[in-house]
């Protein structure tokens, strides 16, 4: 492993002047699931880094708070933290359901949901969950504070775009209390891998009929979205397979519109929309198959 | 490499380490306290041979900051049989025969240490849950599963 020093800050003003001093030199160190492995494998992004901060002290990265029209979830908050929060349950049950298929227990107990979204990968377990959640990241400097769209955090795979002093404390999603979640991940098999593709919706229906939707597939795209097309598609109608059928349909060409015909196009395609599909009747309570 | 000093409590027993600042703590439980039952197996955090107990959850120590470890209560496979006496999740699987090489046995230990702690009456589904992050490549996990249940049994009485 490459020869770094360890900081350890006491408070979030401490943090910040370090990265304030330092840069790029230096890398937060939350749950080190994905930066340990990285730092192990030589990783380029990480070749300029000579200092690992150790997050773990700073309050404001810690605990969920459940707001009047939001909740606010510190970025240190573990996966297992997540999975197992009554009021995440509650409100954001899809969250709850994503973070708990992320890695093994072990990775759930130490990976968090900031150093998720902050690893900047596109197959990130909990992504598409934040963005259907509109997840707006609070980033700090010593130069202020801002508020960023999760889903435009992302310069591209790998790469966030922060500047170098600057460091994510806490993630604000949407509350939908009364609307009807589901989260569905597809991966190589059943334990510990990551997403080949999912899905995160919500629908909030009145009187049988869709009168909003949020449609978030994951790991479809370069940096990830929610597809408003599917979403218009289905608000106003009433659930149905057929419906939901055209969601996907109306998913897979945004797929398509995006990332062009890939080698593995043949294959995403009628998966992606069998996802969308299911997860939406799932969320309305419909037969799946 | 510079040298810090981490002071935590390994197997209950409090203990000051002078550890290289970026070294793993797998290597400092292996290297420099040297207890040698934590295993590495993959070294990235999946296959769980690494696993050991940090306040009472489980960890790959293999992709933990041993630097981040100060103050923590670690429990390593050594920490689990008490005055000569074995764990009942040790014996369990001497009993049902549940390993081969023994390569990935502490790391199964551990986190059916940790399930049991927390809730001493799992169904067979949450021991499985609770043993996905650790990877068997001879006996498989039959034997494994029956004797977490068993041990379970042990757990309730206390």
């Amino acid at each position: 492993m490459q020869r770094l020093s360890y900081l350890k800050p006491q408070t979030l003003e401490e943090a910040l002047g370090y990265l304030n001093e330092y840069g790029e030199k230096v890398k937060p160190y939350a749950g080190g699931t994905d930066l340990m492995v990285q730092l192990r494998e030589h990783t380029s992004k990480l070749k300029d880094v000579e200092y690992l901060m150790d997050v773990q002290y700073l309050p404001e990265l810690r605990g969920i708070e459940v707001k009047d029209d939001c909740i606010s979830i510190g970025c240190m908050t573990s996966h297992t933290e997540v999975n197992e929060s009554p009021v995440l349950r509650e409100h954001v049950p899809f969250l709850s359901i994503a973070s708990s298929t992320v890695g093994s227990t072990q990775v759930r107990n130490k990976g968090t949901v900031g150093g998720n979204i902050c690893n900047a990968s596109p197959a990130a377990d909990t992504l598409s969950p934040f963005v259907a959640l509109n997840a707006r990241l609070t980033v700090v400097s010593v130069d202020g504070t801002r508020e960023v769209l999760v889903k435009e955090a992302m310069e591209k795979a790998g790469k966030l775009k922060f500047a170098p002093n600057e460091m994510a404390t806490r993630i604000t999603i949407d509350r939908l209390d009364g609307w009807h979640t589901a989260f569905i991940k597809l991966g190589r098999r059943k334990a510990l891998a990551i997403s080949r593709m999912n899905c995160a919706v919500a629908l909030k229906l009145e009187d049988g009929v869709i009168a909003d939707a949020r449609i978030a597939p994951g790991c479809v795209f370069a940096t990830p979205d929610r597809v408003e097309k599917a979403e218009e598609l289905v608000k106003g109608q009433k659930p149905s397979a057929e419906l939901f059928e055209k969601a996907g349909l109306a998913v897979s060409e945004e797929m398509i519109a995006r990332t062009g015909i890939r080698w593995s196009t043949e294959y995403k395609k009628p998966v992606i929309e069998a996802l969308i599909q299911r997860a939406l009747c799932r969320a309305a309570g419909l037969p799946e198959d | 490499m510079k040298k810090i000093t981490l002071e935590c409590f390994l197997n209950e027993e409090p203990v000051s380490l002078e550890i290289d600042e970026n070294a793993r703590l797998l290597d400092v439980i292996r290297d420099v306290a040297g207890l040698t039952g934590t295993k590495e197996g993959c070294g990235v955090g999946e296959c769980g041979a690494c696993t050991v107990i940090v306040d009472g959850e489980t960890v790959d120590s293999c992709i933990v900051l041993a630097a981040s470890m100060q103050g923590k209560h670690i429990t390593t496979v050594e920490g689990l049989s008490k005055n000569g006496e074995l764990d009942p999740i040790q014996q369990a699987v001497l009993d049902h025969h549940a390993l081969q090489c023994g390569f990935c046995t502490p790391g199964f230990l551990m986190s059916a240490k940790a399930l049991l702690d927390k809730k001493p009456d799992p169904t067979r589904d949450e021991i499985k849950m609770a043993i996905a992050g650790n990877l068997c490549r001879c006996t498989g996990y039959q034997q494994l599963v029956e004797a977490f249940e068993d041990a379970a049994k042990e757990y309730q009485k206390r």
